[in-house]
């Protein structure tokens, strides 16, 4: 699920960049540090969208760094448990298969893969129904359901689903 | 810096944050004040402020899970599992959770775990159980159950196919590396013969400039994996680290037709200078193992096929204790249609087709260790083998490497001379066993005879390994 919602951090920095473009160093270190990365709280930071408020400046005792607190808009995702989420398959192998919504990392162990479907070896594996007309290869988009749900420092890992009404292939590459 | 970046990761956090929103969304008439607290610390610049209803929260939630305990009287494990859970949220919410989380506790086994999450039912779990199957997907684990039920339908899987298992060790047996700086000055020429890294799939001579290595493939390897592919399933297993074996695998395999996450390397093994099958989703009556380091099987020797190292470069020459030139000194290569590769890709045709065809009926029973067995029992089949000066007087000979490899190859050994004997094996020509052959018209060959046969799964012309011709 997305948010956007306001975050604030404290900002370090170096008097080098203080002068007319400050407010500009701010933010584009800002959004260097924050873009991309993950909280257990909030999930995955994706974009900044607006700076709410630069607060007044401390210079640190000693080192001449200055810290700044900021309060930045931002849109966030996070997966929930019971979730339903659309996930572009990475990678197939007789455990399951690998997919990835954005930076979440989604694993679909074969225990939750309608018993239908079968693997299939070769270059190109899959799992695929006995007749044929469902297949999950690399590049599939799929529709699951989130099971479990761990976030990392920088990643965010999920257990996922498809053995559920109205889950599994939404958009097969092969028949594109 | 506000609590909320900061504020370490924990796995509560989540869940709460997820629970104020069940709850927000639940009651409506408390909208203002779950929005509140739903993102309590983001409005709030003073830390101190932030934490105090944390705290309030915390102890509610003690109060909570003691009540629960008494009313559920489950395990230590699950009282906790209900304080991370709820995070002070509405009770009842807690309640149908609890009965969530007891009820998939009692069926699921956890039979392996992504992220410390279980496969199947989602659940964090504390312990770390199970292999790790990291060259599959960073974090997956596996149970020993679950690992023999893939094991099993892998098998049958495959054995539809008609494929086995083969694992291919890297250095010495499908290339050699060296590092740039151990390179000598009579490979200086190597550097204007380097193929280009844009197209892997011509060429045989690599520089790796990020890694400051440089790489030679064995000739014939790309035929030998495009070949084996048809009637193997292939894993690479390497001492060298990851890095370097994904590194490899893409020079051997440009395409990502052979090795598709089946690169296990160091990282991965479950012991010390060990390689083990139990890293390998595959049944070991169905492994084929490619390697020229046995020390490194010690427990599945049975599976192995010995392969002669193939030394490239200078420096691994030297590190093996050879002081002579080496191939890229003598700018000379291995055969591309006689290598040890194309050797031993007839032996794997020959194992694959005994395997599939002869053994047809008897599809539970069959062995690929035992096939193997036989075709190496074919080798030296009838020969009648002395021993002379070759091993130390006081040791056991049948104890000898050589004594068993050369039985093992299918050929009676004996210490006596007698008719029946067709070759004496010595070092020197002028031993007594040494002039009855020359005598009696015996083949009279070196020790490096049978390691060549054993390299080579073929009797070796014996004329290459005569005695007396290297003494002239």
């Amino acid at each position: 699920m997305f948010f956007h919602i306001v975050l604030e951090r404290n900002m370090q920095l170096h008097p080098r960049f203080f002068g007319r473009n400050l407010r500009e160093n701010i933010v584009s270190k800002l959004m260097k540090d924050v873009e991309g990365t993950c909280s257990g709280r909030h999930g995955f930071v994706v974009a900044i969208t607006g700076i709410e408020n630069i607060g007044k400046g401390l210079i640190r005792d000693g080192t001449g760094f200055v810290t700044f607190p900021v309060k930045y808009q931002c849109v966030v995702f996070r997966p929930f448990k019971g979730e339903i989420l659309e996930a572009v398959v990475t990678m197939v192998n007789k455990m399951g298969f690998f997919a990835e919504a954005g930076p979440v990392q989604i694993f679909v162990s074969n225990h939750l893969i309608p018993d239908d479907m079968e693997f299939q070896t070769g270059d190109m594996p899959n799992y695929t129904t006995s007749d044929g007309s469902v297949k999950i290869q690399k590049d599939s988009e799929v529709r699951l359901k989130i099971i479990g749900t761990r976030v990392d420092a920088t990643e965010i890992f999920c257990i996922g689903t498809i053995k559920d009404d109205f889950l599994g292939v939404i958009n097969d590459p092969a028949n594109a | 810096m506000s609590l909320v970046t900061d504020s370490p990761v924990h796995s509560s956090s989540s869940d709460d944050f997820a629970a104020f929103l069940d709850t927000e969304l639940d009651s409506k008439s408390s909208a203002s004040s779950a929005s509140d607290d739903e993102a309590p610390n983001q409005h709030h610049s003073d830390s101190a402020a932030s934490s105090s209803p944390d705290q309030d929260k915390e102890a509610e939630e003690d109060d909570d899970s003691d009540f629960q305990s008494k009313r559920v009287k489950r395990s230590k494990v699950e009282t906790l599992e209900i304080v991370e859970d709820d995070g002070g949220a509405a009770s009842l919410a807690s309640l149908k959770h609890n009965s969530e989380v007891s009820i998939s506790k009692e069926i699921c086994t956890h039979p392996g775990s992504f992220g410390t999450m279980c496969i199947v039912c989602g659940q964090l779990l504390d312990g770390e159980s199970g292999v790790t199957f990291g060259y599959i997907h960073k974090g997956l684990r596996l149970g020993n159950d679950e690992i023999v039920r893939l094991r099993n339908t892998d098998m049958k899987n495959l054995l539809r196919h008609k494929k086995l298992y083969l694992i291919l060790d890297l250095d010495h047996t499908l290339l050699n590396s060296t590092q740039l700086m151990h390179m000598t000055l009579d490979e200086e020429y190597l550097n204007g013969q380097t193929a280009s890294l844009q197209d892997v799939s011509k060429g045989s001579l690599f520089m790796l400039s990020s890694m400051q290595m440089m790489t030679k493939l064995r000739p014939f390897v790309r035929t030998f994996l495009k070949e084996a592919s048809q009637m193997f399933e292939m894993y690479i297993y390497t001492m060298g680290d990851r890095a370097y074996a994904l590194e490899m695998a893409k020079l051997l395999d440009p395409g990502r037709e052979y090795f598709n996450a089946k690169v296990i390397s160091r990282d991965d093994g479950t012991q010390r200078h060990q390689k083990g099958l139990d890293v390998v989703l595959g049944q070991e009556s169905a492994v084929l193992i490619l390697d020229d380091t046995e020390n490194a099987w010690m427990k599945h020797k049975d599976n192995l096929i010995l392969m002669e190292r193939y030394h490239f470069f200078a420096s691994s020459c030297h590190q093996f204790g050879f002081n002579c030139k080496s191939l890229s000194e003598q700018n000379t290569d291995e055969s591309e249609s006689e290598g040890a590769l194309a050797s031993i890709l007839k032996v794997l045709r020959k194992i694959h087709q005994i395997f599939f065809e002869e053994l047809e009926e008897n599809m539970d029973g069959r062995d690929v260790r035992q096939v193997l067995k036989t075709v190496r029992k074919d080798v030296l089949k009838g020969c009648k083998i002395v021993f002379s000066r070759v091993f130390p007087t006081q040791s056991q000979a049948n104890n000898h490497h050589l004594w068993r490899m050369a039985e093992q190859l299918g050929a009676t050994c004996s210490t006596e001379l007698d008719p029946s004997v067709t070759h004496v094996v010595s070092k020197d020509s002028g031993t007594e066993k040494s002039h009855w052959a020359s005598k009696h018209n015996k083949f009279l060959v070196q020790p490096g005879w049978i390691e060549a046969a054993n390299y080579f799964w073929q009797r070796q012309p014996e004329e290459n390994f005569s005695v007396n011709q290297i003494k002239n």
